[in-house]
């Protein structure tokens, strides 16, 4: 297969959930194609970015039902998979980084532990190798003293270095694509900076896809190279992201306008006004 | 001079072995915005805790106009001082109605009129009075950070402390709370100190700032002076670059 083929192919998703009361709708015709770039996916809370990185994974909760006219990998159709098949493909091929890792990792096992199983899971590798495999994927995502911090559990690292591990963890099945849900939300400015270093390093020596959800559009629009701008499970608009600032959409231009800037004080922020047609039907 | 509203000379603050504040010294004059900024572990929210009374165990001078602080101060300290935290979640009661929650601070501190003073506290906040028989639950992320701001107002404080106010929120509600803040100040002259890791939020809000890296203030400056000049110290200049994201590859 040609290397610039597209490695996921979104058409027309749709993420609905029956309630006994109403129909919500997460997530309402959205597409796209990755190849290998960054390609970020941006809006509020509720805006359907987290329910469509989880609708590539099969890991919508139920009662969720994910629709789509096409949803391909490396254009093999995803839909007419078992479930084993999606899960055969989740970690190996497609693996998520989540928000928090205080909440995302097994409180009872060692940090170490938990990759090994993530490697063992995929690859034939016996116990001593895939401690190996570990230790090395923890110093690739620059952890001081990785044999140290491999017997250390969850609760007493910090939340910087649990995010390098969830990252760890989420790249030695080697994958092709990698979805970051908010990776970098709870962490510190300073090592906010090295997290989106060690991805972008990582994103290029590997030449993956990565699909990058956030709220933050300047981190956003330094980072990325394209970048989707959703609201109320609908695109907005689809920007380079290096253009962000010229984006025509008033969601865009309001998201951009609604931020404090260090160097362009101003007295008052603008507030989002959100236009009821923007969501159509 | 007008006595500063509040002044922190040489406090110290030791968790068993770990020197968590050491020689801390700051002060800020009456209906001053006050920013401290440093990143998670710098002692930043720790200052709060102290100036708030929620941490007893420190050492050095604090006064509040003129007055010493006291490790445990009488009830009439907590109506002068409030305090607003990060997450409007985990400080709000999740059993008790927002009505009740407004309540119980009235109660304590013996004010008249509780049904006004809820009214009038929830309007201030652009809630309306549908809010009041709500469980925290109901409500979304800004609208319970609204909440917790009318809790700590509604006993008239003349100053405000924010730990985080908007680091749990969407930038769009962000900007909400961040108006709301700033408008509640001009009517009231409140002096607020602000705590974020966020200096575009500090620079928004305040006009003096004071870096905290490992407990320690390492710099102090106006917000004009640090976009003038980019700050002394190096920890500043690496803060500063962060939020300015020049550190991130790609970005010029």
């Amino acid at each position: 297969m040609p290397d610039n083929a597209p490695l996921i192919e979104v058409e027309n998703l749709r993420v609905n959930f029956h309630t006994p009361t109403r129909l919500v709708r997460a997530v309402r015709g959205l597409s796209f194609t990755l190849g290998r770039e960054k390609l970020a996916i941006v809006g509020e809370s509720g805006s359907g970015k987290s329910m469509t990185g989880r609708a590539i994974l099969d890991l919508v909760p139920w009662p969720g039902e994910v629709l789509a006219d096409r949803l391909a990998y490396r254009g093999k159709d995803m839909r007419a998979m078992s479930s084993s098949e999606r899960r055969g493909l989740r970690g190996k091929h497609i693996s998520m980084v989540m928000q928090d890792p205080k909440y995302s990792l097994n409180p009872v096992m060692t940090v170490g532990d938990q990759i090994a199983e993530a490697y063992r899971l995929h690859s034939k590798a016996n116990a001593r190798e895939a401690r190996e495999r570990s230790i090395a994927m923890l110093e690739a995502v620059q952890i001081r003293e990785p044999g140290r911090v491999y017997d250390l559990y969850p609760h007493e690292v910090s939340g910087g270095m649990g995010q390098r591990v969830m990252i760890a963890m989420m790249l030695i099945g080697e994958p092709d694509v990698l979805i970051a849900d908010e990776p970098t939300s709870a962490l510190d400015v300073t090592v906010q900076t090295q997290i989106l270093d060690i991805l972008e390093r990582l994103v290029t020596e590997r030449g993956m896809g990565l699909i990058f959800i956030s709220h933050d559009l300047p981190l956003v629009s330094a980072f990325c190279d394209r970048v989707i701008v959703m609201y109320g499970g609908k695109v907005m608009e689809t920007l380079d992201a290096r253009e962000l600032r010229q984006g025509k959409h008033p969601y865009t231009q309001g998201l951009l306008g609604c931020l404090p800037d260090l160097d362009h004080p101003k007295d008052r922020l603008a507030t989002l006004n959100r236009d009821p047609a923007w969501m159509g039907d | 001079m007008a006595t500063p509203a509040i002044e922190v000379e040489n406090l110290n603050v030791r968790f068993g072995e770990a020197h968590v504040l050491k020689d801390v010294s700051f002060s800020v004059a009456p209906g001053e915005s006050y920013g401290l900024v440093g990143e998670s572990g710098s002692g930043k929210s720790t200052v709060l805790r102290v100036l708030s009374a929620l941490n007893p165990n420190w050492s050095g001078r604090v006064a509040f106009s003129g007055e010493a602080h006291r490790a445990r101060p009488d009830e009439a300290f907590f109506r002068q001082v409030q305090m607003v935290f990060q997450d409007p979640f985990g400080s709000l009661h999740p059993r008790m109605t927002i009505d009740a929650a407004l309540a119980e601070p009235l109660a304590i501190h013996g004010l008249d009129r509780p049904d006004e003073r809820i009214a009038a506290a929830l309007k201030g906040v652009g809630l309306d009075e549908g809010f009041r028989f709500r469980y925290p639950h109901q409500l979304s992320g800004g609208q319970r950070q609204r909440v917790a701001i009318a809790r700590a107002l509604i006993l008239e404080p003349r100053i405000l402390l924010l730990d985080e106010p908007t680091s749990a929120l969407d930038v769009s509600i962000q900007a909400e709370v961040l108006n709301l803040l700033q408008d509640i100040k001009k009517q009231r002259d409140l002096t607020m100190v602000l705590v974020s890791h966020n200096l575009a939020v500090v620079g928004h809000m305040c006009a003096r700032v004071a870096v905290m890296n490992r407990g320690i203030i390492v710099e102090e400056a106006s917000i004009d002076d640090l976009r003038r000049t980019g700050g002394q110290d190096p920890y500043t200049q690496e803060l500063l670059a962060a939020s300015r994201h020049v550190a991130i590859p790609g970005a010029a």
